[in-house]
């Protein structure tokens, strides 16, 4: 039995989701609201004590580095391919999987959760605020959470990440200027790692991912919203994911191929 | 045509040169010095713009990111199989390779800065400006002096190293299954340097480590496990 316990399809907490939906795994979706911080609640943390989202569990073997996980299933699993069979190719794959995991993601995160999340919580008690730290495990996260709850990312930390995030979408236009997908002639994890956190951006950065700007990108974009697959795991979420992704389709002109 | 530009002191050109000793091959070596910052020379920079080490050159390809080339090598030459084929061993291989990269080798190098008194010499300061803008930032701000908060979250998370490491080490005495894999030889490197950095480890680990260095792989390359003030990767910037 295969059981994910995760948040929305979007980034770390989406990439099984897509993964298990490319692969066409069947599997159990156990929701864990973070903007409810049920990541931080006894129950989660009873499967992953880091706190951390997602949690993938099969026949009892818990994982928890989505990364890692989406290797594990691409190995455990029959369903197509979702690697190259060449080690250059492989190695193309697993370095734009850690540029995108250590570099990129952090980066759009920085930005998005400034933008989305920060707000939610002026008003907010700063004592219950600090009970709400102090359930995280992790220290890295309880720096970054304090950081959101008490509005202190340093601004030019923000600029940083706008700089590594336009540098990220002209890298990866070049790279798809030349190459169907991220790792070569086939969809791959990359695809997957990339997209996870790329989805949107033709709506929520539309100065810099558009047609003039970044057309293989955009082409790159076109060609993942429309599988099956990963429209299927889009539209899982229970809010504003799903249908930004769905906004996302009809702006760039996506067919739906997954009926609703 | 296999070439490995490597140097002597870096944990992650250990690692590379541990698995081809494994595999038994033997690339072209060409060798860095890390204590002049030979990897910020104009040279080395035409070589990898990112001016850290190890780099592979196969047939013409350059491969840098050091655990994608353990599995580079590890699929290139699959005598003996370094990570397997069983899916959960490969996770747990995996999984470390990555815990290297964002919670060691990053909080490592800020240990190491401090306690062995880092600096750059006066004729390597011009390297800095070489680098690549988030390189160049980093090897600064080691420059500036870690403050004491981030010198303690450091010093800790090498704490919480040792103990996840004694965690999956106590099945077996290996990280990942019954046998040596690609996850001990990525973190092994780093770990060994804990001692001479003051830096405890649970017995566990200690034992590990005494397992590691018998090896003959690991053998051949000991006078290459020294620290040395280096940045590492850079650490996680958001969570």
């Amino acid at each position: 039995m295969l059981e994910v316990h995760t948040w929305e399809p979007n980034a770390n907490s989406g990439k099984p989701l897509f993964c298990l939906h490319e692969k066409g795994v069947p599997f159990i979706y156990h929701y864990v609201d973070m903007g409810a911080h049920e990541h931080h609640g006894p129950d989660f943390l009873a499967i992953n004590p880091d706190g951390t989202i997602p949690a993938i569990v099969h026949n009892g073997f818990t994982m928890t580095e989505s990364t890692p996980a989406m290797e594990y299933i691409d190995e455990a699993f029959l369903g197509p391919p979702l690697r190259p069979q060449d080690a250059f190719r492989r190695w193309q794959m697993r370095v734009l999987m850690r540029f995108m995991d250590n570099v990129v993601a952090p980066s759009l995160a920085m930005i998005a959760s400034n933008r989305l999340a920060a707000p939610r919580f002026s008003g907010e008690d700063p004592g219950e605020l600090r009970r709400k730290l102090d359930r995280i495990p992790l220290p890295e996260r309880r720096v970054t959470w304090e950081q959101l709850m008490f509005h202190s990312t340093p601004q030019e930390e923000i600029a940083e990440s706008e700089r590594r995030v336009s540098d990220a979408i002209r890298r990866f236009d070049s790279i798809l200027a030349n190459q169907k997908w991220l790792a070569g002639d086939s969809f791959s994890l990359a695809d997957i790692c990339v997209f996870a956190t790329f989805y949107g951006l033709p709506h929520s950065r539309e100065e810099d991912v558009n047609d003039e700007a970044s057309p293989h990108l955009m082409r790159w974009l076109r060609a993942c919203h429309v599988r099956p697959g990963l429209q299927a795991a889009l539209r899982m979420g229970k809010g504003f994911v799903t249908e930004r992704a769905a906004e996302v389709r009809r702006r760039i002109g996506v067919p739906e191929t997954v009926a609703a | 045509m296999m070439r490995l530009h490597y140097a002597p002191g870096s944990a992650h050109s250990a690692a590379v040169r541990i698995v081809l000793a494994e595999k038994g091959v033997e690339p072209e070596l060409r060798k860095l010095d890390l204590v002049h910052l030979e990897q910020h020379s104009p040279e080395y920079l035409a070589v990898n713009c990112h001016g850290t080490v190890p780099l592979l050159e196969d047939n013409g390809r350059k491969l840098f990111e050091s655990f994608a080339i353990l599995e580079y090598l590890d699929e290139t030459y699959p005598d003996p199989p370094l990570i397997g084929d069983d899916p959960q061993k490969s996770y747990i291989a995996r999984k470390w390779g990555k815990y290297v990269e964002t919670h060691i080798a990053p909080h490592l190098a800020i240990v190491r800065w401090a306690a062995l008194g880092g600096r750059v010499a006066a004729h390597a300061q011009a390297g800095l400006d070489r680098l690549l803008p988030e390189r160049a930032a980093l090897w600064r701000r080691a420059l500036q002096g870690f403050g004491s908060d981030q010198l303690e979250a450091s010093a800790r998370a090498m704490l919480t190293a040792g103990d996840r490491l004694a965690a999956d080490l106590a099945a077996t005495g290996w990280l990942a299954g019954d046998r040596m894999t690609l996850g001990d030889i990525a973190v092994y490197p780093h770990a060994a340097q804990f001692g001479a950095l003051g830096l405890p480890l649970p017995k566990k680990v200690d034992a590990w480590l005494a397992r590691m260095a018998e090896r003959p792989s690991v053998q051949a390359i000991r006078e290459d496990l020294f620290p040395v003030a280096v940045m590492g990767p850079e650490p996680g910037r958001w969570g």
